[in-house]
């Protein structure tokens, strides 16, 4: 699975569509990708299309819950929502996230 | 956490991938949908909204891709269709696959079902607690010989059981046999175990009904009481569930059922002494009976050797310092007793104890069953190898395609385990069959057959072996496809890579390891043959042919030594029980004996002349019989010296007869006929003398392996309870039988007959052991044999068949056939001799193990070895002739015009 240098970035990635999810609420593939890009301005090049084995790795572990419903066009869609885990993982994971953050930020600072 | 719900997940959706391939595809439309509806809004022309949504999406079936290895298990795909691609394979070969699977199935059949006897009799401990802390306990007496185990003195086992500390506790017990007659018919004898009371608390089991002995149940006086083993509940009382109360009659006297024991136990078989067999009742234990001591029990030191016993070790005592406690309390009771003996203690192991007669010859028949599929898994190899061959071109395609070194492996030995598992199953299949035909050959006096059982373990061990054989003919050929250069297989006709000098000589060695395989079995086969021709024509002092046994017990109360005729009424059975044998048509005499020929030692007491005194323990031994005057007539034994019995001792019935054994080991170098020995009955105030006036010639009369030294006695001055009749006549066994049971039920319809045969089949029954060895080696051996033949032939007739080229060539150039010939035999001639070699080397090292399953016969009996290597050596000229001629007869413009 997830056995390589992408490691970090599939990590950010999930906690970006976490994030996403928690604050937007029940969304479908295409909002979660255009939410990403927006709040990250033009710093992310996102293929919109890596979003969905991140979807389903998601899925797989419970985290999120998909159905099938109606967009805002009348298009049939997948929508996802956070699970009851995935709630909890939330806090566990920016955790994380941000601990490697500083971490990387103080390797970088004491190179100056 | 996470990982489990993720692999239960992706195992979820192997079998739904269509479905959600199309939810995938309608899920990724709908967002190019999206994005393409956003852009338009946002004021782009259809064609620009769908090229800008498809550019920020990405590749779409690079997406789908990597959604579809995130989803499902990968590895596991490509398991399947690397099993996909095997089946093809293997379907488009039916020859080679049904051979494969077939020589598996045999093999793994055959390995299966003795791994299924050697489980049940060596591997599986026994059903009671901490199994392994059982011990057998044994005395043991120094002699000339070296140190003898001997069975239990009780008045010395009750010692050590007071004193001993690094013992829980000893049951001390004696077995015989029983008559019993639940429903009034003609009694049998089934085994009886009387023990202490505290047998099964030691060994750690419960009655599943009723109670356990208590000591009360061993007092003197106590009221007689029976626990029945499970199969003694099932086939006295048929399984009654209200047994406990019930009264069961044992020899006329009634006992009353306390306990049944459960199904799982079954009592072990422990000899009473390793090297001393006393006539066991070989059918399994259905009694137990509390042992009450007797005085004779209580203070008899130098006698009553009479009782077994098994001791549980304390926790965390070792079997040494068990052994050296008892030991050092025993040899100071011995001094302090003032004991002319010094007695040791030998303890065993219960289980080693239990399979020690036959433990070697299992072990031996697993290994020449392990040798047969180690033989047969190289002629796969052969086999797999020459296809990896064959295959050689399309593992190039796939390698220069990108495929991986581990994936090529993978799906080469995906084969070798698909026939393997296939094999490997009819082979599990055959076992029950196998176990069957195992447990019809195995002699009966092997311990523990009952529990030969395909069971759990034994399918699992065949999984094990499958696995195994897979991995062995599977692995060889699967490497050898990562050396193959992708472009020299591309570049090269197939037939012209594979017989590069690395492919021929790895075939060789496998030939060199089957013939080296062979040759072992075939030396080991060989020997068996010869000890067991040599056990049966040696020269056993007595004529069998035509005589039958009848063994019988008189343990009806008539009999019963609280009776005050019993002596009248056991010699009047027998004398009128011969007359009326001698009456039978056919008939030409008619005797009996105190103990059926050919069961081993019993009654084995010393020889104590009056005239010259031997300090104690330093009698020479002997083998006491009770006969009468036609006994040597019906056994065609011959008298040497003196005189036989005759009708004129029986008033004056004091007199003996003893063998030329124990003529030279008692009376050296003098004559024996006159001197007189002390009566050996152990009745108080016995100080009769016993009159020898003859000598008898020597004869294995006890086992096939020995001369036994012997003391005859006529019956008249005792009757055994427990008698053989031997009838000489010229009528077949076959026809006799019934009529002496006929003859002896009429005299006296109560007494038990548990052996009713001919002489014959004593003797064979006797050599069941050996017997049974030389069956099971000489079919493995042939097997071997057979298998090597065709490894050989197999690896010749394909390197002629990629040669062809070549030999048309060489003929086309003017080689003759002979110069051909030759050519194919000598390439064959090297692996062979080789292994032969090799098998040699190893037979002279592998041989010790063999020796004490051996009789009479030297392990380098030249015999038996240079008959193996002519054996092997004809089988494979006779496997190498055929591609040789193949070779020479060749046409050449044929041969030429093939490619």
């Amino acid at each position: 699975m997830g056995d390589n240098k992408s490691d970090v970035l599939q990590g950010t990635l999930d906690l970006m569509v976490l994030k996403t999810l928690e604050a937007l609420g029940p969304l479908h593939g295409y909002g979660i990708a255009r939410r990403i890009e927006q709040v990250s301005g033009d710093s992310i090049v996102l293929n919109q299309g890596t979003i969905y084995p991140a979807l389903l790795r998601l899925e797989q572990r419970g985290w999120i819950k998909s159905e099938w419903g109606t967009s805002e066009t009348n298009r049939r869609a997948k929508f996802y929502s956070l699970s009851r885990i995935g709630r909890k993982k939330i806090a566990e994971e920016t955790e994380n996230w941000e601990r490697v953050a500083s971490t990387m930020a103080r390797f970088l600072a004491s190179s100056n | 956490m996470d990982w489990i719900r993720t692999l239960l997940n992706r195992c979820a959706t192997l079998f739904r991938g269509k479905k959600l391939d199309a939810d995938l595809d309608e899920e990724l439309c709908a967002h190019i949908d999206l994005a393409i509806a956003e852009n338009v809004k946002s004021g782009m022309s259809p064609e620009q909204a769908r090229f800008n949504a498809l550019r920020a999406f990405g590749g779409v079936s690079q997406t789908r891709e990597s959604y579809r290895s995130q989803r499902g298990l990968p590895w596991l795909e490509e398991i399947s269709r690397d099993i996909r691609i095997a089946i093809r394979g293997l379907r488009k070969a039916p020859g080679f696959a049904l051979t494969a699977i077939l020589t598996l199935a045999l093999g793994i059949g055959a390995v299966t079902s003795v791994f299924s006897v050697v489980n049940a009799v060596l591997l599986k401990p026994f059903a009671f607690r901490d199994p392994n802390r059982l011990v057998v306990l044994r005395e043991s007496e120094e002699d000339h010989a070296g140190r003898t185990a001997l069975p239990d003195n009780y008045r010395h086992v009750e010692r050590l059981k007071k004193t001993a500390k690094t013992l829980e506790d000893i049951a001390i017990f004696a077995q015989n046999g029983a008559s019993v007659s639940p429903n009034g018919d003609h009694p049998r004898i089934v085994g009886r175990v009387f023990s202490s009371p505290n047998l099964f608390s030691l060994l750690g089991v419960q009655p599943i009904l009723g109670r356990n002995f208590v000591e009360g149940d061993a007092r003197p006086g106590a009221s007689p009481v029976v626990i029945l083993s499970y199969q003694g509940w099932q086939s006295l009382l048929g399984g009654d569930p209200n047994a406990v109360g019930r009264t069961v009659r044992l020899g006329g006297d009634p006992s009353t059922v306390i306990g049944v024991m459960p199904a799982q136990m079954s009592f072990p078989q422990i000899a009473y002494s390793p090297t001393i067999s006393f006539q066991d009742p070989s059918h399994s234990v259905m009694l137990f009976q509390p042992l009450i001591a007797t005085d004779y029990d209580l203070k008899t030191d130098m006698g009553n050797f009479d009782y077994k016993a098994i001791a549980r070790l304390k926790p965390d005592v070792t079997l040494s310092q068990a052994s050296a406690e008892l030991e050092s309390l025993q040899n100071a009771y011995t001094v302090s007793a003032h004991l002319p003996l010094r007695f040791g203690i030998a303890l065993t192991p219960l289980s080693k104890d239990v399979a020690s007669g036959i433990s070697g010859a299992l072990w031996l028949m697993f290994a020449a069953v392990g040798a047969v599929l180690l033989i047969a898994c190289v002629n796969l190899a052969n086999l797999q190898l020459a296809r990896a061959v064959n295959a050689e071109r399309e593992t190039a395609v796939r390698s220069a395609l990108g495929a991986s070194k581990s994936q090529l492996v993978v799906s080469r030995l995906v084969e070798s385990f698909l026939l393997a598992l296939t094999g490997g199953t009819a082979g599990a299949a055959l076992a029950f069959a196998g176990v069957r035909i195992l447990l019809s050959q195995v002699p009966a006096n092997v311990p523990r057959l009952d529990e030969v059982h395909v069971n759990a373990p034994v399918l699992l061990f065949a999984t094990g072996i499958s696995i195994l054989a897979a991995v062995a003919f599977g692995i060889l050929p699967a490497l050898r496809s990562l050396r193959v250069p992708p472009q020299a297989a591309l570049q090269s006709s197939s037939a012209r890579t594979v017989n590069t000098q690395e492919g021929s000589r790895t075939r060789s060695i496998m030939v060199a390891t089957q013939v080296a395989c062979t040759v072992v079995l075939l030396i080991v086969t060989s020997l068996a043959l010869r000890s067991f021709a040599h056990l049966m024509n040696e020269n056993r002092g007595f004529d069998t042919t035509h005589v039958t046994l009848a063994q019988i017990d008189l343990f009806s109360t008539q009999y019963s030594d609280d009776k005050p005729n019993f002596r009248t009424a056991k010699l009047a059975f027998v004398d009128r029980t011969l007359a009326s044998l001698r009456q039978l048509p056919g008939v030409q005499s008619a005797s009996i004996t105190s103990v059926a020929p050919l069961t081993g030692e019993t009654w084995v007491d010393n020889i104590t002349r009056p005239d010259h005194p031997v300090p104690p323990g330093k009698e020479p031994l002997i083998n006491v019989r009770w006969i009468d005057p036609e006994y040597l007539s019906t056994m065609h034994s011959s008298l040497i010296a003196g005189r036989n019995f005759t009708a004129g001792d029986r008033a004056n019935p004091d007199v003996a007869l003893i063998s030329e054994r124990a003529s030279r080991e008692g009376f050296p170098g003098e004559d024996p006929v006159g001197h007189k020995i002390s009566d050996i009955l152990p009745e108080p105030d016995n100080n009769k003398q016993l009159t020898i006036v003859g000598v008898v010639a020597n004869a294995r009369i006890n086992g096939l392996k020995d001369d036994a030294a012997m003391l005859y006695i006529p019956y008249w001055a005792y009757t055994p309870w427990t008698l053989s009749f031997l009838v000489r006549s010229s009528q077949p066994s076959d026809a006799l039988i019934p009529a002496i049971r006929r003859t002896i039920w009429q005299i006296d319809p109560q007494v038990a007959m548990p052996i009713l045969k001919s002489m014959d089949e004593q003797v064979s029954d006797s050599a069941a052991t050996e017997r049974f060895q030389a069956i099971v080696l000489t079919s493995f051996g042939t097997a071997a044999l057979l298998l090597a033949l065709l490894g050989v032939y197999g690896v010749l007739a394909y390197s002629v068949s990629l040669r062809r080229q070549e030999f048309g060539i060489r003929i086309a150039l003017g080689s003759n056939k002979g110069a051909l010939i030759r050519l194919v035999l000598l390439q064959a001639a090297y692996p062979i001799l080789l292994g032969c070699g090799a098998g040699l080397a190893f037979a002279v090292l592998a041989l010790r193990w063999v020796r004490s399953l051996l009789y009479e016969t030297p392990l380098l009996d030249p015999l038996a070895i240079g008959g193996s290597l002519c054996l092997i050596a004809a089988a494979a000229a006779l496997a190498a002739i055929i591609p040789a001629r193949r070779a020479a007869s060749l046409d050449p413009m044929q041969a030429l015009r093939i490619e």
